[in-house]
């Protein structure tokens, strides 16, 4: 087994840049999921970790070994693909056998692996079927078997689950989580779901337009994201942004926010970030709809919570929560409350702000404060 | 209630009332001529003189005769020997196109440069009819003002090239100007063909450590048999229908060197008058095409309804 370094890896199709230079140390038996919105080159970068695309510049290196330039074959990675991308004639047995019968294995141990890969994903009374036999999720345990058979130094998964049903994809998440505990390979994955990211990971790298934008472990980069980007991208409802002005009593800072008219001052814990040199000037806050809440004694009675009438414009049932859409300083705001609290359109409603975990970024840079 | 009734009883004849002229000349002309083709191949003469209107004496009695006319057929040397150059050319034309063709679309399949004009090119002789293919190839291939003269003028004086008057070869060239006619079109057929797989299978056959080479040898061209099996379909019929590129090439000749069972049904019904033969031999060709795309049209359909 191996770890993964990516050093500074370039990669255009011609004129266009796609990967712009991309780090990253992946140590040995480490599950990293790359997350990023559409065509921000996830993709381009798994192809390039597995030498399906030529890197323009920079370097892979596999444990101690340089790798840039060695063919696919000799790199020892296993890729599972979105499409599944089976061989559409060979049926369960042979396709899990065709990488093992390339690379020469003698027959007797080709079975033995067969099988137990087999039994392992419980598709042994699939062996004999083709791949247009077979269901979703199925084909999509076939091709982690195919994968598995090989036992590679690493797999790379390029968003294996996005052709489930919501069911099978929390059932196959387990199975790849239990996988990964019993193999210990290093994992690279890539996936749309946020909840796939936030619970498979060691950690996760953000990416944006060909540029890693923060890699950390799943708290990190949901508690104390580097920029807007990430802020805004991990976390489904999605953080609120809000324009505010900092201002200053004493030692404490504070911002303003403005509810149906009211000013309020909401005091800003100094480990959340030094706001000294933004005093008198706008910021924005980003503070997630779970810290906006209804009222409950407990909460209320702390330090950097502040209580704040709100009119409700829109209410989105979850289940679990109520999601209360309202205005603040002019913007949009998303506040999660139990559902009984929850009231009418068109009501007013007390939220309690807690600021705990509120972040800062700079208007110019987007950058945190 | 009434309204729509009516106006759902025009929606529901205006497509019937347009196709029933259609559908009245193809039941006459083709499935009643080919009914009036098969008549005549086991009866006797009589009935022939239903087809000369200008006879005021029509007889329509006729003498059923069995197999006669198609053990007579059987026997006659000119059938076989058309039997047998059908045999070389089908088989090799049938078989050249498909490699060529296969070869054509592997290396069209590369991502090369300029794919689009190639492909054009490699197309282009498709849309010439047979007749101009045979007429150009008749010009190319004759000694006294083509390749061999050619070859000669620049030098090669002993450069020999005759095989279209040479009547041991003449088929062959045949087969050299259908290939040249009907591989384009083939690759078409296989570069559709290799663009509907999907990339990430041979990316993940390269993973598994294939070579380019048995990426295709074990993967792409085994999951292509539909597409193999309707471009064998395909040049068949055009195989065993060929008529004009024949005429055009050779007329058949030298002597009958290149006769093939379309030009012997023609000429044994049109320039020979014996209806029998022709007719004889119009059924076999029709068997030997149904024989190829009945089985074809029947998986064709049952596809289609799974
Ligand atoms: N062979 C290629 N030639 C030119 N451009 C390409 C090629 N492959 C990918 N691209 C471009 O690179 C960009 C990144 O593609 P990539 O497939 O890596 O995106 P992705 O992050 O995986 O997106 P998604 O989440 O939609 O899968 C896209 O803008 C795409 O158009
Ligand atoms: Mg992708």
């Amino acid at each position: 087994m191996a770890g993964l370094i990516i050093d500074n890896v370039q990669k255009s199709f011609g004129q266009t840049h796609i990967l712009k230079g991309i780090d990253l140390e992946i140590p040995d038996g480490e599950f990293v999921i790359l997350v990023g919105p559409s065509g921000c080159g996830k993709s381009t970068l798994l192809n390039c970790i597995a030498g399906l695309e030529e890197v323009t510049s920079g370097r892979i290196l596999m444990g101690d070994t340089d790798m840039t330039h060695a063919a696919p074959k000799d790199r020892d990675i296993a890729m599972v693909f979105q499409s599944y991308a089976l061989y559409p004639n060979m049926n369960v047995r042979k396709n899990i056998a065709f990488g093992l019968e390339i690379r020469k294995m003698p027959k007797a141990e080709i079975d033995e692996i067969v099988n137990n890969v087999a039994k392992l994903l419980q598709i042994e009374n699939l062996l004999d079927r083709k791949p247009s036999q077979l269901s979703g999720g199925q084909r999509q345990r076939v091709a982690m078997g195919r994968s598995l058979a090989r036992q590679p130094e690493v797999f790379l998964f390029d968003e294996p689950l996005s052709n489930l049903d919501a069911k099978l994809r929390v059932e196959m998440r387990t199975e790849i989580k239990k996988l990964h505990q019993r193999l210990g390979t290093t994992i690279v994955y890539v996936t749309h779901d946020q909840i796939e990211a936030m619970t498979l990971a060691d950690r996760i790298a953000v990416m944006k337009a060909g540029h890693v934008q923060q890699f950390g472990t799943p708290q990190q980069v949901y508690d104390d994201p580097a920029n807007m980007f990430v802020a805004g991208f991990m976390g489904s409802p999605s953080m609120n942004f809000l324009r505010v002005e900092v201002g200053q009593n004493g030692d404490d800072y504070h911002v303003l926010i403005a509810s149906e008219g009211h000013t309020y001052q909401l005091p800003c814990p100094k480990a959340q970030g030094d706001l000294s040199g933004y005093v008198g000037k706008d910021v924005i806050l980003g503070i997630r709809p779970e810290q906006l809440t209804h009222v409950m004694p407990h909460v209320e009675e702390g330090e950097f919570v502040t209580k704040v009438p709100v009119k409700i414009e829109v209410t989105e049932p979850t289940g679990a929560d109520t999601l209360v859409l309202t205005r603040i300083n002019d913007e949009e705001c998303e506040c999660r409350v139990h559902p009984a609290e929850a009231g009418q359109p068109g009501e007013m409603m007390d939220i309690l702000f807690n600021m705990d975990k509120a972040v800062f970024f700079d208007i110019e840079t987007e950058d945190r404060i | 209630m009434t309204k729509s009734n009516r106006s759902k009883g025009i929606d529901y004849w205006l497509p019937k009332l347009v196709l029933s002229p259609t559908i009245a000349i193809t039941t006459v002309f083709i499935y009643g001529f080919i009914f009036l083709t098969a008549a005549l191949s086991v009866t006797d003469e009589p009935l022939m003189t239903i087809f000369s209107l200008t006879n005021p004496n029509i007889d329509f009695t006729f003498d059923f005769v069995g197999l006669d006319h198609y053990v007579k057929l059987f026997e006659n040397d000119r059938w076989n020997g058309a039997l047998l150059n059908l045999g070389i050319f089908g088989v090799l034309f049938i078989g050249i196109c498909m490699i060529v063709g296969l070869i054509f679309a592997i290396l069209l399949d590369q991502n090369i440069r300029a794919e689009g004009a190639l492909r054009t090119i490699y197309l282009y002789p498709m849309a010439l009819s047979f007749i101009v293919t045979g007429t150009v190839w008749k010009w190319i291939l004759n000694p006294t003002v083509g390749i061999e003269k050619f070859m000669q003028d620049i030098g090669f004086t002993s450069f020999t090239f005759d095989w279209i008057v040479d009547p041991q070869m003449a088929i062959y060239t045949v087969v050299i100007a259908g290939i040249w006619q009907s591989s384009g079109f083939v690759m078409a057929i296989f570069l559709a063909g290799l663009r509907g797989i999907d990339t990430s299978i041979i990316k993940a056959a390269q993973l598994d450590g294939a070579s380019l080479f048995s990426v295709y040898t074990r993967i792409i061209i085994p999951s292509m048999r539909p597409v193999f099996f309707s471009a064998f379909v395909m040049l068949a019929h055009i195989a065993i229908k060929s008529f004009d590129l024949i005429m055009a090439l050779t007329g058949g000749g030298p002597g009958n060197a290149t006769d093939v069972p379309a030009i012997f049904m023609y000429q044994f019904s049109f320039t020979r008058s014996q209806y029998d033969m022709g007719a004889t031999s119009a059924m076999i060709m029709l068997m030997g095409v149904a024989a190829i795309l009945i089985p074809y049209l029947y998986s064709e359909l049952r596809g289609e309804k799974q």
